[in-house]
Parts: structure tokens; sequence; C-alpha cells
């Protein structure tokens, strides 16, 4: 294991804001933590960055304790909700700052990574919030880090960026041979971007494994279903039909932010439209929920 | 028109100094005392100030509210009030009337303001920015984000403790018993003597020693800049 938290706890006050976390994350792996605001996520994240002491536990790395260690000695980097760069350098001092070896040319290559090529020279102000978080991320994975740690980045992106940013990291985290921590509560976004999801609950782990394990065993987690192996999450379906409560539909296809992503017939799997409201209509988009014990 | 009155009002306690610059400045050590106070405490109170502030900023200390209270207990208490307690504290240590005792009041005065203004400048940039830089190296983190961010900063620090400094009088003459001459406390005598030729020599070095320290950070702080920048190029 690459990353091992053993009983991390933590206190603020009066509040016990993690209650000894469990946690062991492999390399190479793109782990999520998912948990409603105030359930100790992003507090975790930070004590793994170093950014914040934990009162009691450990937490290693390939077995040595990080305890103590300086953030800038961790080899572990993190991407926030806003971008974070900082505004008197350029697009491309900023990631500079971050490459070892304080190399333009390997600068401008992360840059083109992010889809931001020759962008170098323009100034943090003339970029969109969405261009600024690929410039974050590509700072990031610049600094040559061990470790990614993703605090809910994609928040305070439209849902067409997000996707399109979600999709981004995730290649190139896997391309890489990374190993990331994603902090968020949306269960779609972890679905689709962790090998491996992690339940947080009022400071505790409530459930660990693959989206398809916790899909069968935490009910809050459900609202998935499988598609040519991939999973889509809550993915939004046009009905096409006019169908009544409960019944089943023909649905002709997916689509998730615009993006048509197949075919499903009856007969490829059982699957229910749950309602809503008290009617369905034609042409509206719905929530597919897979049916508990089939029809 | 408006303007015109605040710039004549702004200008009009110099009119007088612009008419009547002196021929030639004649050496006196009370120059010497109050350029190396200037440069020694302008540093402290850099030193000091934004390394409390960072403190201020970060720390989860049970202590926080206690000490940021004490830290700012000088901004609300005048020196005046707090100058006798001060005499009788350095008294007791045999300082007064040396250059260090003169320099710790000086530095006990300035250094409320310096953390004041190190702290709400950290405030502004934001504590997650900040705590970005913790990634980065410290020489990186300092030479090449830091310092840039807080250059100003650091700038209005070391002015503001220097305008603080040359406008001390009484304290300087009680915990320096007349034996730490500096322009202030010439300028002073000076009055008291209606000798209005030194009076001017004097009053002109108080205007100087800030317009050249200003001018002075500013190319040294520019030229940093440009050599730091241009590694990221």
């Amino acid at each position: 294991m690459s990353l091992v938290l053993s009983g991390v706890h933590k206190r603020f006050k009066d509040r016990d804001v993690l209650r000894g976390i469990d946690l062991e994350i492999p390399n190479g792996e793109i782990h999520a933590l998912v948990g409603v605001s105030g359930s100790g996520k992003s507090t975790l994240l930070r004590i793994i960055a170093g950014l914040e002491t934990h009162d009691s536990g450990t937490v290693t790395w390939e077995e040595t304790p990080l305890d103590g260690v300086p953030p800038h000695l961790r080899r572990i980097t993190m991407l926030s909700q806003s971008p974070l760069l900082f505004p008197h350098l350029t697009v491309g001092e900023n990631v500079t700052l971050a490459t070892p070896n304080r190399s333009r040319q390997e600068a401008e290559a992360w840059l083109a990574r992010v889809r931001l090529p020759g962008r170098y020279d323009a100034e943090i102000h003339e970029l969109s919030g969405g261009e600024q978080q690929r410039v974050s991320f590509s700072r990031a994975l610049a600094a040559s880090p061990r470790l990614i740690l993703l605090d809910e980045p994609f928040t305070n992106l439209d849902p067409e960026l997000k996707y399109e940013l979600q999709r981004l990291i995730r290649d190139l985290v896997r391309e890489l041979g990374l190993t990331a921590l994603l902090v968020t509560h949306d269960r779609e976004e972890a679905m689709l971007v962790a090998d491996r999801v992690t339940l947080l609950e009022a400071g505790l782990v409530r459930a660990s494994g693959t989206p398809q394990a916790l899909s069968e065993t935490e009910s809050t987690f459900g609202d998935f279903i499988e598609l040519g192996g991939s999973l889509y999450p809550s993915l939004h379906i046009e009905v096409t039909d006019s169908p009544t409560d409960e019944t089943v539909v023909l649905i002709r296809s997916f689509t998730r932010f615009g993006h048509r992503l197949g075919e499903y017939r009856r007969g490829q799997g059982d699957y229910v439209i749950l309602p809503r409201d008290e009617s369905f209509r034609d042409g509206e988009t719905y929530y597919l929920r897979k049916r508990q014990g089939g029809i | 028109m408006s303007r015109i009155l605040t710039a004549g009002l702004i200008l009009f306690p110099f009119i007088g100094l612009f008419l009547a610059f002196p021929a030639a400045f004649s050496w006196d050590e009370a120059f010497g005392n109050t350029v190396i106070y200037v440069i020694i405490l302008g540093f402290i109170n850099v030193w000091l100030g934004i390394g409390t502030a960072w403190w201020l900023m970060f720390t989860e200390s049970r202590w926080k509210t206690s000490v940021e209270w004490f830290t700012f207990l000088p901004l609300f208490i005048p020196v005046m009030a707090s100058m006798f307690g001060m005499y009788i504290a350095l008294a007791q240590l045999g300082l007064v009337g040396t250059h260090i005792g003169v320099g710790l009041v000086l530095l006990v005065t300035t250094l409320p303001y310096s953390i004041r203004l190190a702290y709400n400048a950290m405030y502004v940039i934001g504590r997650t920015l900040l705590e970005q830089t913790l990634m980065l190296a410290p020489w990186t983190r300092f030479g090449l984000v830091l310092f840039p961010l807080l250059k100003e900063t650091i700038r209005t620090i070391v002015l503001f403790s220097t305008v603080i400094v040359l406008s001390q009088f009484v304290l300087v003459q009680l915990i320096g018993a007349g034996l730490v001459p500096t322009v202030t406390t010439r300028l002073y005598q000076s009055y008291a003597g209606n000798d209005v030729s030194l009076a001017l020599q004097n009053t002109w070095v108080l205007i100087l020693v800030p317009v050249l320290l200003y001018l002075g950070l500013g190319g040294l702080f520019g030229i940093w800049i440009r050599l730091v920048k241009g590694r990221l190029q």
C-alpha cells in the first residue's frame, strides 16, 4: 500500500471532526472520499498534505511516517475548488515554478497537455475559470508528485466544463500512473473518476469499495447503470414513450450533458424509471435507478 | 477646484522649506544614529511583523486570541501612557541612556503597527493561497512568491516604522537621557535655541531619509523581482 491512514483522529475545539479513520490506498489508484459537508473529508486531505496536524493516529507513505514532515518535502500536490494561482506570475511562470528544474519547455509541455498550448505568457486574469483550473492542475502535475489531492476541484465549474475536466484529470492521472485522492460530495463524480470510493460520515468510514460494490450494499449510493462495461451514474435519460408510474419503459438514448452515450433497449438489463412527480411527460428528463431484485 | 485646494493644503507645509534649502549640510552624530535606527528597526519590523502575522494566520493554538490581544495592546494605549513603565523597566536593566534602550522602546512602539499591516495584507491575499506556497521549497516560497506578493506591504512597514521613529522626541529624550542624539532631538534643541539654520538642516534630513528610503527600496525590489522572474523564463 502507498498511502496508509491508521486511526487518524482530529478534534476542533468542542467537535470531533475525524474519529479514527483507517484507509489504505494502493499505488496508482484514484480513490474518492465521498461525504456531505462537515463529514471531515477536506480535513483528512489537509492532514495528508501536511497543512493540518492530527491529534492521534498515523499517516504513512510506503511505510514511512509522514507525521512532522513539512508539506514541501512530502511530494504531494493539491488542487482546490479555486485555482489558487499566483497573480503576480504569468500562466507559464505559475507552472515553471513547480517544475523540479525550473524549465520553461517542461512547463509549456504541461500546458499543452491540459489543452492550453501557447498560453505561457498570458496573464492569469485573461483566462476563464475553467482554464485557470487547468493551469492549476498542470502546476500540480509539473511538481512530479507521488500523490495528488483533489479537493472538490470541479465544484465551481459549469456542467459541460466540469465533465471535460473530470475526464481530463482522470485520464492524465491514469496515464502518469499517479495515486490520487479525490474529495467530493458528488457521488456521480466519484463514480466517474475513481477506482475505489470511501464513504465518510460524521468523521468515520461508513463503507469502502469499488463503485459497483458500494452500489450493491449502500442504498444511498445507487443511482447508476452499467452500459458497455462503463458506469454512468445518475444518468439523465430522455423518455420518448409516455410511461405510467413504475412502468418499465423503452429508453431510446442516453445523454449526459448533451452528449449521446448509447442506446438501451429492453432485454439488456432490468431498470425502471422512478417517478419524481405524479406523472411522466414525454420529452422530459428523468433519473434512472436500478431496480432492487429485478423486475 | 477641490483638487487644487487639496494639493495646496498638502504642499503648504513644504513651501517655506523649498524656499530655504540649506546651502550645505554639516555632519552630525545624530544623522548617523537616526539612519542606523531607521535601517535596523525597519529590518526587525519586517522580520518580526511578517513572522508574527504568519503565526497568527496559521496557528491553531488556544493562546492565539490572548497573543493577538497582547500584540495589539500598544495600538490602543497611547505611547505616552506606557512610556513611564518602559522607563522604569529599562532603568532596572541599566539600559536608560543607551542605544539598545532607545532602539528597544522604538521597536516596542512600531512593532504592533507592522504586525497589523502584515496581517491585513495576508488576510487579503487569503489563507488558501498562502497555504499553496507551503508546498514549495522555502527559498522558492519566499523569493518567488511571498516576497513579490508582500513587497508593497514590506515597503509600507519600513516607511511606517521610519516615520514613527523620526517622529519620536519625548520617548527618545527620556529613555536616551539626553545621551543618544537623533535628528528629532536635535531639531527640538534647535527650536529651543532659536537656531534656524540647524532646524532647517534637521528638517530636511527628516524629509530626505524616508524619501530616499522609498526610492531606494522601490529600486531594489524592482531589481529583485526582475531577477527572480528571469529565472522562470
